[in-house]
């Protein structure tokens, strides 16, 4: 019995590239018979190698290669009409996972233009596609537990400050509701830059718009006049860590709070001034207000918890602290210089 | 019929911020009904016809969150004005009902009584005057 004449045989050389490809790699005829399987073809989708060579594409296997639109495609592909890239298609097979797959095909340029022969590359990514959407599912999952930590902690601190103020108003001493009111306005300092990291991404935390919000509070809760008394907010671009931040709100909102309770008796007309600008590391914060000005001598009040508080944190952020006599009213100044607290040991030879 | 104190119904479930909520109305010279979730509201809203002005948090146990029963109070009763305050930062605007308030928590006391004064004044149903 005559066998077939084989007509044409592929270079070796094309042939062990295709078997050897890392990559499931099919080099079909224009007919769409496999005249090679590349060996990683053959593991990824389990095809027996030795059954592979010389059948159609829809026949290896169990049949489940059998695909009318991989099979239109592919002719397509053999006509020059078009070129499958990244085409997408789903491989069944009966009592296993179905596989997402991406499809890469294109006709063989080896210069025999007689001859039209397919390379038909196949990436399963369906592992890539599972591991994308438990990804997502979990910076979902991440962004609801941030959400609801940042409901809980405002719920918090909105129990702290409801306490805070009911007892203030239940108080007879007038000295003892200041410092409930005080303690009131620490917590809300807090509250407002809880609230810029809530709304701020990366969790740093924009000054201006923080030290806005923070003297916006505090101005809403003790200044009765606003067309007497304002707070005015000047500060620079920066962006600072949350620690630093809540150090610097804590020392305005003392300040503030002293230069309102005590810089404007007699309902005296005023304007407090915070400021703030940095350059590298450096930084100068500033609270002016053009009040009666600080009494000296035998006259200075009793140091308060605010003081010790201010200074506790100006010790702590390695800054510098001046009381200025402003000409009317009074000027704090926190500066912090790099290197300022550290041994003065530079090099001479420099 | 003119009433000398407006009823201001409070709607928190926390038990200390709702006793600090109605202290705070209480101070401000209302009178002040609460109210832990949204059907306790409601059901207070069916049975009295006075109440002037609501003030709800937005996360809250049972059928309605505070911002379904922002919608539903604005469409069964018209005239009650609402105050709402969540502890979410930003709420949008456009999801409450209009003329409504918003206040993230903590919110300060002032701006509360501040804005409940301010819309109980104002007679327009919707509150935009105020």
């Amino acid at each position: 019995m005559p066998r077939l004449p084989i007509v044409h045989y592929e270079a070796a050389s094309t042939l062990a590239v295709v078997v050897s490809s890392n990559e499931p790699l099919l080099f079909l005829s224009e007919d769409q018979r496999v005249i090679a399987a590349s060996a990683s073809f053959c593991r990824a989708f389990e095809v027996d190698p030795s059954t592979v060579t010389g059948r159609p594409l829809g026949e290896i296997g169990d049949g489940e290669w059998d695909m009318p639109r991989l099979a239109s495609l592919l002719r397509a592909t053999a006509s020059g009409s078009a070129r499958i890239e990244a085409y997408e298609i789903d491989l069944v097979r009966p009592s296993r996972k179905t596989r997402n797959l991406v499809v890469n095909a294109r006709t063989l340029d080896d210069g025999d233009m007689d001859r039209i022969r397919l390379l038909l590359a196949i990436t399963d990514v369906t592992d890539a596609r599972a591991e994308t959407r438990l990804k997502d599912d979990l910076i979902r999952d991440k962004a609801i537990l941030l959400q609801e930590v940042q409901h809980r902690v405002a719920n918090s601190l909105q129990i702290i400050a409801s306490v805070l103020m009911q007892s203030a108003r239940r108080v007879q001493s007038v000295e003892a509701r200041g410092h409930l009111h005080n303690a009131h306005h620490r917590v809300m300092s807090i509250a407002a830059l809880q609230r810029q990291l809530s709304t701020s991404s990366g969790g740093r935390v924009e000054l201006r718009a923080y030290f806005t919000q923070l003297c916006q509070s505090l101005g809403a809760s003790m200044i009765s006049d606003p067309n007497r008394l304002s707070i005015a907010v000047k500060v620079d671009d920066s962006v600072v860590e949350p620690d630093f931040s809540v150090s610097l709100g804590l020392i305005v909102t003392e300040l503030v709070i002293n230069a309102l309770k005590h810089a404007f008796p007699d309902d005296r007309i005023g304007t407090i001034a915070i400021d703030y600008r940095s350059s590298g590391e450096d930084w100068t914060l500033s609270i002016t207000d053009d009040g009666i000005g600080m009494p000296m001598g035998t006259d200075a009040p009793k140091a308060g918890l605010g003081t010790g508080i201010v200074e506790a944190l100006v010790r702590n952020l390695n800054g510098d602290i001046r009381l200025n006599d402003a000409g009317p009213g009074t000027a704090v100044t926190i500066s912090h210089r790099e290197g300022s607290g550290l041994p003065t040991d530079v090099s001479r030879a420099a | 019929m003119k009433k000398d104190k407006a009823v201001v119904l409070v709607v928190e479930d926390n038990t200390i911020i709702r006793m600090g909520a109605v202290d705070l109305v209480l101070t401000a010279g209302y009178e002040a009904l609460e109210a832990c979730d949204a059907d306790e509201a409601i059901r207070i809203l069916e049975a009295r016809s006075d109440i002037d002005l609501v003030f709800t948090d937005v996360q809250m146990p049972g059928t309605m969150d505070g911002l379904k029963l922002s919608h539903y109070i604005r469409n069964r009763w018209p005239p009650v004005k609402l105050i709402v305050a969540s502890g979410a930062a930003i709420l949008e605007e456009s999801s409450l009902p209009s003329g409504s308030r918003f206040f993230p928590k903590p919110y300060d006391e002032n701006a509360i009584t501040d804005a409940m004064a301010r819309l109980l004044a104002s007679e327009d149903p919707a509150g935009t005057a105020g």
